[in-house]
């Protein structure tokens, strides 16, 4: 049958996908091909679609409970969208590519998108070993879905693969007035668990494109590190990146 | 109109014409809201969807006036190979909830139940399943002008009310994402909760396999046996899923879910409910071998897994599949003879496979 086995011939560890895209994806980022997310341009970079050429790439899931905002973060990274209420709630699972600049290496990120619903775990759990990288979210207005986080990275522990790059992210951030989990809750539990944490927003855009470019960033090094290249340290990284919401109402 | 043997007249004189706020492109004359309430997306073909209609409205027309005939204003209509054969070539929209509710036995259960709805939503509500279904209830059909917060009526109550009693009515079910859209479309085409919640019973209950208890067997069988008839009918396309390693869950499950919902044209969706209300869930096995088997040069051409998965959503879109009334022809034709008898045997073992695999 069709069952997913463990990928053929890439000896199972976080060897990523080398191959040429040739596929003709639409891309509406089309010109942004070599830019930075910063603005600095790559002169060796053709001008293409961004989705077309890639050095490398790497399978990055988005897990946590339904309504957390999984989605919305995607189409806000994907698309530097949000839009309040347009989106509708993810049945199974869904993938959006998205191509980074990191350090002059052009990482595809291929983002898989599932529904929360703990029902449609029995059928992502397949896919889990399959991601380099896992983002955990949680609702900082939504206690349960932060209580479920140990959940969460029990499941993680079993299904996903040891070296995954995994990280926390309180979602929802700009939502000050429903808050219910305080942000010094979810640096305590990441420690605890000694996982990257940041909150996020995908309605402002807050730590949303550092969320995937840390990831994209720690894949890189990982597969492609020079000798003499220090060790990227996601950690130190995140943390020093990262924004906290500005007022503390907590 | 010339006539026939007339004394040809005079051509008239060209007047220049001040047209007062008569359309003159299909984008003016089609309005941006379907007869549904769902807004057309930006990249709305309007100039392909008059054509298309102006056809498709003489089938339409035929097809009123033919079951207008049949039905002679009776609340009640019969099993039989004309009506089948009639619900196949479509309802017309004004029947619809009238023949669902009949063929599927949802009008017996109702008039059997007098009140049985109305008591589900009154005392005690579960607060989990409350809650679960209020996750949903704002990211269903944002798209629909009739679920929006500000339309009169809305139908986010009404939405409510149908999972909530439907959830306490099948507890080993509850709620699973996905009925949320099933009883939205029920809610659009019946304007009734608890007509709604019967339909939602008959699908649920009687006509779908377990696809949204906990354990999605259902589900998870049938996706298996939909890879067994593609192996058996459309072989390029069951090698290329192989040599890929592909599940069939990653490129179907939201077919089998949501019953083509936000996968198919809504027009295209709704005519496939009306054989799915008549005929029973041997249907959505048609239309997913049509869609592969018409498809199949296509995803057999995809050269890695990302590639498949956006073939099989391509092939959702497109002319085959709006041009509702011929789709729904091709697939009585397309993947060949498909026999219950097959199914129910293909889902003896796929599920003896699966549950023999799952702890």
């Amino acid at each position: 049958m069709s069952r997913k086995k463990a990928s053929k011939g890439k000896g199972g560890s976080a060897s990523p996908s080398t191959t040429k895209d040739n596929s003709n994806k639409s891309s509406k980022s089309g010109l942004v091909a070599g830019v930075q997310a910063n603005g600095v341009v790559h002169p060796s970079r053709p001008s293409v679609s961004s989705s077309e050429f890639y050095d490398v790439a790497f399978k990055v899931m988005l897990v946590g409970d339904s309504g957390v905002g999984k989605t919305c973060l995607l189409v806000r990274f994907k698309d530097g969208a949000f839009l309040a209420g347009s989106f509708i709630s993810t049945v199974g699972i869904d993938f959006r590519n998205k191509v980074l600049d990191i350090d002059g290496v052009k990482v595809k990120l291929q983002i898989w998108d599932t529904a929360g619903q703990e029902r449609f775990r029995s059928v992502t759990h397949a896919y889990y070993r399959d991601a380099h990288a896992l983002l955990l979210l949680y609702d900082v207005t939504n206690k349960a879905s932060f209580d479920n986080i140990r959940a969460w990275l029990t499941e993680i522990h079993e299904y996903a693969r040891q070296d995954v790059v995994l990280m926390i992210l309180g979602n929802k951030a700009d939502a000050s007035h429903d808050r219910t989990v305080r942000r010094e809750e979810g640096e305590r539990l990441a420690k605890e668990f000694g996982v990257p944490f940041m909150e996020t927003s995908a309605r402002s855009g807050l730590n949303v494109d550092l969320a995937f470019t840390a990831i994209a960033k720690e894949l890189k090094h990982r597969s492609m590190k020079g000798v003499d290249e220090p060790k990227f340290k996601l950690h130190e990284y995140v943390n020093k990146e990262m924004k906290t919401t500005g007022c503390c109402r907590t | 109109m010339e006539k026939a043997n007339g004394a040809r007249a005079p051509p008239p004189q060209q007047q220049p014409q001040h047209r007062i706020n008569v359309p003159s492109t299909a984008r003016e004359r089609v309005s941006s809201v379907d007869p549904y309430g769902f807004e057309r997306s930006n990249d709305f073909d309007y100039e392909s969807y008059e054509e298309l209609m102006s056809e498709y409205l003489a089938v339409l027309t035929k097809r009123s006036i033919k079951w207008s005939k049949l039905l002679q204003g009776k609340s009640r209509v019969e099993k039989n190979f004309k009506v089948k054969r009639y619900v196949r070539k479509g309802i017309p929209n004004e029947h619809r909830a009238l023949i669902w509710m009949a063929a599927s036995g949802s009008q017996e259960q109702m008039e059997n139940n007098p009140g049985y709805y109305h008591s589900l939503l009154q005392g005690q509500h579960d607060p989990k399943l409350v809650e679960t279904i209020h996750t949903d209830l704002h990211r269903t059909f944002p798209d629909n002008v009739q679920f929006r917060k500000t339309a009169e009526p809305c139908l986010q109550k009404p939405l409510y009310n149908v999972l909530l009693a439907y959830g306490h009515h099948n507890k080993a079910v509850g709620y699973c994402q996905g009925m949320n859209f099933i009883a939205g479309y029920l809610l659009i085409i019946t304007k009734d909760e608890e007509k709604s919640f019967w339909l939602m019973e008959a699908l649920l209950g009687r006509i779908l396999p377990d696809y949204y208890t906990p354990a999605m067997l259902g589900l998870k069988t049938d996706q298996e046996v939909l890879g067994e008839l593609v192996k058996m009918k459309v072989p390029a396309v069951w090698q290329v899923m192989m040599e890929h390693n592909v599940m069939w869950t990653l490129v179907v499950s939201r077919w089998f879910i949501c019953l083509f919902i936000d996968v198919l044209p809504v027009e295209t969706v709704l005519r496939i409910w009306d054989c799915l209300f008549y005929e029973g869930s041997k249907i959505l096995f048609r239309v997913a071998l049509t869609l592969i088997r018409h498809n199949q040069a296509l995803i057999s051409q995809a050269q890695n897994l990302p590639d498949i998965c956006d073939r099989f959503k391509q092939i959702t879109r497109g002319t085959f599949v709006e041009d509702c009334h011929p789709f729904m022809q091709n697939i009585f034709k397309e993947p060949g003879s498909l026999s219950m008898a097959t199914i129910t045997k293909l889902r003896a073992a796929c599920r003896a496979r699966i549950t023999a695999v799952e702890p």
